[in-house]
């Protein structure tokens, strides 16, 4: 039955990737909803939540604020904490309870806009998208909220789009790619969604943008058309020790598609006969192979892999469980947003 | 107040009253701050029992969740305990179903099609809901009995409504009463009795179980340790039931109008005196005398023991643990220790305590854990050498820790002694010369 799930767990949603993005930032972050999915996004889907203290707040939203459509309410408790904090900005991230009320952002952006003198942003996220969809719109509104031309590219410099960690295989990642870009001849490299808003408000400058995750390929374009600045794809510090023979395989990749693309080049060139990437995310038209499968139900899953079909299955260890029938080799790659392990 | 946690004292609490509390611990009215320490509060499914797992507390029974996938998300953590693999199903709703209202439709045939998936039928399936039917209006009560006449097995629905978390219904009580919905009328063993309250069992040397044998109560039934479907509809011929966790007084009255069991109240206290004087209440009213002298005796051993070589030490205590912040607190106040800070929700119910605790300790501090402001607690160093409680812990990390968070529940003398032969055993080996 579509809609079904009986193997797997629901994917992190939509408003967990747009904290990600925000995570850090210096703002404060309010999630609009009862205390449900602010509990899933900082106790399961932020993993830097227990190692570095961020404005992450739930609206504590109940029964009659919903009913009444109480957004006074919500900006008067984002103005008290707002006096508590030294923040940058503010920014609502929806869940599905504005999502079934119809809360109407534009406005709750201008009443706290208005009362708070900071910059206010929204991110319509419903919490029925998955995460990519989250980090996709918070990429969009941080960038044309604060990136700004300032002054001449930077011929040297480097901006990193996706670096969160529900698409990396490692909180490093970032500091790997950094010391590689640098190794590369880039004299300074900005990841975006590290060193506060700085990074992205010298987003005009940089002379490129190197996107690892699907997610970032709209800001990407964003940057392109807005300031000029030239984007490539790859997830470029990508290293797996499989001790396996990949020669003649035919093998299935289940990732976020641009790490996915990454490895496939890897196991093409260690012999592999046949790589396909399928994915419950983003799927980028640009950056799909023609036989690539984009999946939406759990159903497709089994029906393209639970057989034998391929020799090898790589993917999250969370997937193996659907698999009742497939008899090849399973090669775990963790990815966050599916079982919160790296 | 920039950068700085709000906090106030007990003294200034108890003078502005129960009717005065201030806005700062009042939860409604500020935005959440959901520290690692306050997590379980707002996210009770991150750990210990949330709707999701204590709705699974019925023998055999599994759980469809149906609501957008966010709310299902910490599910993977439950999947991946002992005793829950294989139990946790989901319908992922999207915007049509919303707008529509189809996924109600398709729910008879979703529990059709868990129950084929399953080795073995279960004994009922659980029909977890979210915010999303509550403000649709769902009436899931017609559903479930829709599909339970479509399978053939019980359908119950299970309220996972965040919204109402301060209503007169949140959602752990609703959880208790959707399982014991199932028990049906059945003779009555007078030497039979229920113990409602917690999802997980008491420790096995609480001293209510004899105490119980003591007043003629021959069976004591826990819903925890019922391995059976028998053994958890045996519940029903029980002669009254022990409430131990108020989240349980709506479930009690079902059951008092459903199937005529009364109940009595028990209170989790660490004051020997208070636990003594419970005891014989609970004696006098079932109309039997109790000797509980052994076990209280041992509380008091441990109290002092620990008193005696501790004495000097300071106390935070957090909310996070097996006990009231504020009765704890004033226990051990009133066993002459001394509690700097207690990090904790405020409600009209806890003045009780907190007017004795000004008496004796006026200045110790209250902070509240959902405060905005504790995202700026810092732990200045040396001053607090014990910590009770999973958040008391985060929020002082080099003290002496006692999480007291085990999911086998202390209860009465038996958790009085045990709480203090666990802090005379940290502080004995990680106290240094805390003396």
């Amino acid at each position: 039955m579509k809609g079904l799930w009986k193997y797997i767990s629901p994917f992190a949603p939509d408003q967990s990737g747009a904290c990600s993005v925000f995570y850090g930032l210096g703002g404060i972050v309010v999630i609009v909803d009862a205390g449900g999915c602010a509990g899933n996004v900082c106790g399961f889907d932020e993993p830097r939540w227990f190692g570095k203290k961020s404005a992450i707040f739930s609206a504590g939203l109940r029964d009659m604020d919903a009913i009444l459509g109480r957004d006074t309410l919500l900006v008067e408790k984002l103005c008290a904490a707002a006096a508590d904090t030294n923040a940058m900005f503010a920014v609502f991230v929806g869940t599905p309870v504005p999502a079934v009320i119809g809360t109407d952002y534009q406005a709750l952006r201008r009443m706290a806009e208005k009362k708070l003198r900071l910059p206010v942003m929204t991110v319509d996220t419903t919490g029925m998208n998955l995460y990519d969809v989250g980090i996709e719109k918070a990429y969009l509104e941080l960038f044309r909220t604060f990136a700004a031309a300032s002054g001449p590219i930077q011929p040297e410099t480097v901006g990193v789009i996706g670096a969160t960690p529900l698409d990396m295989t490692c909180l490093e990642d970032p500091l790997h790619i950094e010391n590689m870009l640098i190794g590369q001849g880039w004299s300074r490299v900005l990841i975006y969604g590290r060193n506060g808003l700085s990074n992205i408000q010298q987003a005009g400058a940089v002379a490129k943008n190197l996107v690892i995750a699907p997610a970032g390929m709209a800001a990407a374009v964003y940057l392109e058309k807005k300031f000029g600045t030239p984007y490539t794809t790859a997830y470029p510090v990508l290293k797996k020790n499989w001790v396996c023979d990949f020669t003649g395989k035919k093998i299935l990749i289940v990732h976020q598609q641009i790490l996915a693309n990454a490895l496939r080049q890897q196991l093409l060139e260690a012999g592999a006969s046949a790589v396909t990437v399928a994915s419950w995310f983003m799927l980028n038209v640009a950056l799909k192979e023609p036989y690539d499968i984009a999946l939406r139900e759990e159903e497709d899953f089994i029906q393209l892999a639970d057989n034998q079909t391929y020799d090898i299955v790589i993917g999250d260890g969370l997937f193996r469980k659907a698999l009742k029938h497939f008899m090849g080799m399973y090669l775990e790659l963790p990815h966050f947003a599916v079982s919160g392990r790296m | 107040m920039k950068n700085k946690p709000y906090s106030i004292t007990i003294k200034e609490l108890v003078e502005r009253g129960r009717n005065n509390i201030p806005e700062e611990c009042i939860s409604s009215t500020h935005l959440i701050y959901n520290s690692p320490a306050a997590l379980a509060f707002n996210s009770p499914g991150a750990e210990g029992f949330g709707v999701k797992r204590a709705g699974l507390a019925i023998p055999g029974s599994v759980m469809l969740l149906i609501g957008p996938g966010c709310c299902g998300r910490n599910t993977t953590i439950l999947s991946e305990m002992s005793g829950y693999s294989d139990r946790f199903f989901f319908y992922i709703m999207d915007e049509t179903d919303i707008v529509t209202g189809r996924h109600l439709t398709k729910i008879p045939q979703a529990v059709k099609e868990v129950c084929e998936a399953l080795d073995t039928l279960p004994t009922v399936v659980m029909i977890c809901m979210t915010c999303v039917d509550a403000l649709l209006g769902t009436d899931m009560e017609r559903v479930c009995r829709k599909a339970a006449m479509y399978v053939g097995i019980p359908v119950v629905p299970c309220y996972m409504y965040a919204l109402t978390r301060e209503g007169r219904k949140p959602p752990m009580v609703a959880v208790r009463q959707a399982v014991y919905s199932l028990l049906e009328k059945r003779e009555k063993q007078a030497s039979m009795v229920n113990i409602l309250g917690y999802f997980s069992p008491l420790m096995n040397e609480c001293e209510i179980y004899p105490l119980l044998r003591q007043m003629g109560i021959k069976k004591i039934n826990e819903l925890s340790r019922c391995k059976t479907i028998e053994e958890y509809k045996s519940m029903a011929a029980a002669n009254f039931n022990l409430i131990l966790h108020p989240e349980s007084r709506l479930a009690a009255q079902d059951l008092q109008e459903k199937l005529g069991i009364p109940s009595i109240e028990l209170t989790r206290m660490y004051q020997i005196d208070k636990i003594q004087k419970q005891y014989y209440i609970l004696a006098k009213t079932l109309g039997t005398v109790i000797d509980d002298s052994i076990y209280a005796a041992e509380a008091r051993n441990a109290v002092t023991k620990f008193v005696q070589s501790h004495k000097n030490v300071i106390f935070a205590v957090g909310e996070m643990m097996n006990g009231n912040s504020f009765e704890l607190a004033l226990a051990l106040v009133r066993y002459g220790l001394c509690v700097a800070e207690i990090y904790s929700n405020l409600g009209t119910e806890d003045y009780v305590f907190l007017k004795q605790l000004a008496a004796l300790s006026p200045n110790t501090r209250v902070f509240s854990n959902l405060s905005p402001s504790m995202l700026y607690y810092e732990d200045t160093g040396n001053r607090i050498h014990v910590t009770v409680g999973k958040d008391a812990a985060y929020y002082h990390p080099h003290a002496v820790h006692v999480l007291w968070t085990e999911e086998e529940q202390p209860f009465g003398y038996a958790g009085v002694t045990k709480l203090f032969k666990k802090l005379q055993e940290a502080l004995d080996t990680e106290g240094g010369d805390l003396q």
